[in-house]
């Protein structure tokens, strides 16, 4: 068995270094691991992914299609772009915010009629295709846990609450220590745990969570 | 990264991505000398051994171009040392010239070009086979699937090269640079770096005429004793079952057919050849794979390269084996391959129900049709925008006067500017090709000519075509965007920064300083930032009789923002005040930065988590109503 996570995101949002974490920890504890990443340009606000595979029966650095487990999305238009890769039945892991591209604003600026795309919109899209969706204010979170730039590690908190996540705590915990820059160690744990207790109340009642 | 799996002295168990399996090889074969010029998807590899460096004592040099990494590794190699660069295939194109002829001279070090292509062009200009190279050149090649046999084959490559005295390609895809994995290292067993007496090595590299026509007799030789020693390469391996279908395959797509075979529940009804040296091909090993075989599926990215050898070895060995391909039209030359392609190639073969995935991939787009497009743009704080702002009101006062123009972009993060919203280039091609296109654009065009270059590309691939313009008297406007680094691939170094590899200092370059001196008449250094200043500037570039050149300073702003959180300087983003601002929408009609959004009132609202505090936007504003937010002390 593998668990399948398809991870998208806006440039800068810190997907790649999340990848590496669950990574690293795979690794304490013992865990095959295969990473496809996609992050060519290197500039901000474009759209990344990154399929992650956890687990024996892991052989591509691609998820075949419709078979995902979870859709993690650090931003809330993404999972729709990706959608294709999620199981009907599986599981969208998203932020409730949105980073309303240029291309968006600019349409709007010259048509009055125009209007954003709202998180209403966008998660009645994805219950065509599953009904397991738990949205997470990643950012507010962040900023209680001091650093704006830690919506990455809530993530990490909600996904280590899964029984089907394989690291353990111990072993995250060491992973985001020796990732993150020194400085901002305490905040990333602190967010790690704020995602974590969020995921009582939203994700894991979707899904088997530990207790 | 982790940089201490990388440097660590004793092998272990570690989770890598593939560039850094890559480097870790280099580092335990005792690589003495590397060199690149940055190009996605290899660039982690130099990244890696630039922040490695402390620690070992390699030379590394961040080279002007993949000609010079290259020709930098060969120097080397022929004094006997052990050397390794890495580039993309289009880079390969740069640098062929070169590797053509180290195919005849040979090195005596061991030398490996890592060579990645970039199927789908995620961040290339073409999908090119850079697998062409290999017999082009009689250089072999070898072609890892994973960043496990990444790192063995680049140690391997090591030896080979230096027991054929030829430098080797290890050649990679995107999925194979950018895919992380678990990785059991070796030991570091490094000797101490010394130089040599080139006197005493009594070696000539020399090929010309006479010469070169007696090398290439014994380039062949030497091809055939490799093809004979890769016929029991442990990089090619035979996965056995009781079935008259067969797949051959190799690099990234060997991990798609297991996948393939797992999702097919069929992993012990196919023969499976997997090929790690792929040039030259172990001719006797694929004979002896497909002689009894009815099928034979062959899966490889892009060109049919192994296709066409396996049909011309079957031809002789077995004339009625069916062989499904992109020849038979089962599979296609365009785009990368993924695990349902490949099991629906295999399903066919095996006349298996073919898995659906066209319906799912439809199923989807029709949920997609209300999200925008998230194009790649520039930074929020990104010079390159204010620059294009400036040029564009400079370029609307030129055509209310009657004069169009023609923009040649190039390769960098100023190619952005080709997609929506901004939407704005008439052609963009190659590194330097902008320079170039303008001289022969100069001869037949009424329009104003303007080519864009970056620093790196100036450096990289401008200068001759820079020299051409001046020599023959060419009109046109040359605007080189000095952002300080090479900020696409990861800001790294360039003859623009004051620090070389590993973070050493280096002597900056001045772009003006060349350009004067190849005799250019107008020549102007602006500040990126300093859009009003700017216009006036450009409007004078444009309307100049004869090549003028802008210089356009100011330092990438991901670059910026390193500096400034090294140095504990505060980033301070600017906000939209509300009550004065009038809706003019000056800020988002020409500034599309990420940072902005509309409001419910439909006033423009930044976001101070993005913003970068460049404070460009608040200059245009027409009425001053975009400020620095107060920051508490």
């Amino acid at each position: 068995m593998s668990l399948n996570i398809f991870i998208c995101g806006v440039g800068g949002q810190g997907l790649v270094l999340l990848t590496s974490v669950i990574g690293y920890a795979c690794v304490k504890n013992h865990i095959k691991v295969i990473t496809g990443e996609m992050y060519g340009l290197s500039q901000r606000s474009g759209a990344v992914s990154v399929h992650l595979r956890i687990g024996e029966d892991a052989y591509s650095p691609l998820i075949p299609f419709g078979q995902a487990d979870i859709l993690l999305a650090l931003e809330a238009i993404e999972p729709l772009r990706y959608i294709e890769y999620l199981k009907k039945d599986g599981v969208v892991l998203m932020n409730t915010r949105i980073m309303h591209p240029p291309v968006e604003t600019s349409k709007i600026v010259d048509n009055k009629a125009a209007k954003y795309i709202t998180l209403e919109e966008i998660v009645s899209q994805l219950k065509k295709w599953t009904p397991n969706i738990a949205a997470v204010d990643a950012l507010k979170l962040a900023k209680e846990a001091g650093n704006v730039r830690t919506e990455n590690t809530v993530f990490l908190g909600c996904l280590s609450a899964l029984v089907s996540f394989l690291p353990t705590e111990e072993s995250i915990k060491e992973a985001i220590s020796e990732a993150v820059p020194k400085k901002t160690v305490e905040q990333n744990l602190k967010a790690f745990y704020l995602g974590k207790e969020s995921a009582f109340n939203s994700l894991c009642t979707l899904v088997p969570c530990r207790k | 990264m982790v940089l201490k799996d990388v440097i660590e002295e004793k092998g272990k168990t570690a989770f890598m991505l593939g560039n850094e399996a890559i480097a870790r090889g280099a580092i335990e074969a005792d690589a003495k000398v590397v060199a690149f010029y940055p190009g996605a998807p290899t660039s982690e590899v130099l990244d890696t051994l630039s922040d490695a460096l402390d620690n070992f004592d390699y030379q590394m040099e961040i080279a002007t171009n993949e000609k010079v990494a290259l020709e930098i590794c060969a120097g080397a190699a022929f004094a006997g040392i052990r050397s390794l660069t890495a580039m993309k295939s289009v880079g390969t194109n740069v640098a062929s010239d070169t590797l053509f002829v180290l195919g005849y001279t040979g090195v005596k070090g061991g030398m490996v070009v890592v060579m990645a292509d970039d199927p789908q062009a995620h961040s290339s200009q073409s999908e090119e086979d850079g697998r062409f190279f290999a017999p082009n050149t009689y250089i072999p090649m070898l072609e890892p699937s994973t960043p496990q046999e990444a790192l063995e084959m680049v140690k391997n490559a090591f030896e080979i090269s230096e027991r054929h005295r030829v430098p080797v390609i290890v050649r990679t895809v995107t999925r194979v640079n950018h895919q992380s994995g678990i990785v059991q290292t070796g030991e570091i067993k490094r000797k101490a770096f010394q130089k040599v007496k080139w006197k005493e090595l009594s070696e000539k590299y020399i090929t010309l005429g006479e010469v070169a026509r007696q090398k290439k007799l014994k380039m062949l030789e030497r091809t055939m004793k490799i093809a004979e020693e890769f016929e029991t390469s442990e990089f090619n391996f035979n996965e056995r079952a009781r079935s008259d279908t067969g797949i051959i395959t190799s690099s990234v797509s060997y991990l798609y057919v297991q996948e393939a075979l797992n999702m097919l529940n069929a992993q012990n009804r196919v023969n499976i050849l997997k090929l790690g040296t792929t040039y030259p091909l172990p001719k006797n090993k694929i004979e002896e794979f497909i002689g009894d075989l009815k099928k034979l599926v062959v899966i490889e990215e892009l060109s049919p390269y192994l296709e066409k050898e396996i049909l011309s070895i079957a031809k002789e060995v077995n004339p009625s084996l069916q062989v499904y391909g992109k020849i038979s039209g089962d599979f296609s030359e365009a785009c990368e391959y993924n695990p349902n392609i490949v099991a629906k190639g295999i399903a066919t073969a095996l006349r298996m129900k073919v898995p659906e995935y066209e319906s799912i991939i439809k199923e989807a787009k029709e949920l997609k049709t209300l999200i925008p497009d998230r194009f790649p743009t520039f930074c929020a704080g990104c010079p390159h925008r204010a620059t294009f702002v400036a040029l564009n009101q400079a370029l609307r006062i030129l055509k209310a006067k009657g004069q169009e123009h023609y923009l040649a972009n190039d390769i960098g993060c100023y190619s952005m500017w080709v997609f929506p919203p901004i939407s704005q280039a008439d052609s963009s091609l190659c590194m330097g090709a902008s320079v170039g296109v303008a001289n022969g654009l100069s001869h037949v065009i009424e329009e104003r000519i303007i080519a864009v270059v970056g620093d790196s590309t100036f450096f990289h691939a401008s200068i001759p075509a820079i020299i051409n313009a001046v020599h023959n008297g060419n009109k046109f406007t040359l605007i080189i965007l000095d952002n300080s680094v090479t900020a696409m691939t990861g800001q790294q170094y360039n003859p623009s920064t004051e620090f070389i590899a590993g973070g050493k200092q280096g002597k900056k370059i001045s772009i003006e300083g060349i350009c004067k001196a190849i005799g250019a008449d107008f020549v102007e250094v602006i500040d990126s930032y300093d859009v009003k200043n700017n216009v006036e500037i450009f409007r004078k570039a444009l309307e100049f009789n004869g090549l003028s050149i802008v210089v356009s300073r100011r330092e990438c702003a991901l670059y910026g923002d390193r500096i400034k959180r090294r140095r504990g300087e505060k980033i301070v983003p600017v906000y939209v005040d509300k009550e004065k601002c009038k809706r003019p929408y000056v800020c988002l009609r020409t500034f599309y930065c990420p940072a902005y959004e509309i409001d419910e009132d439909r006033q423009p609202r930044i976001s101070a988590e993005l913003c970068d505090g460049c404070s460009v936007c608040s200059k245009l504003c027409p009425i001053q109503s975009i400020k620095p937010v107060e920051v508490k002390k």
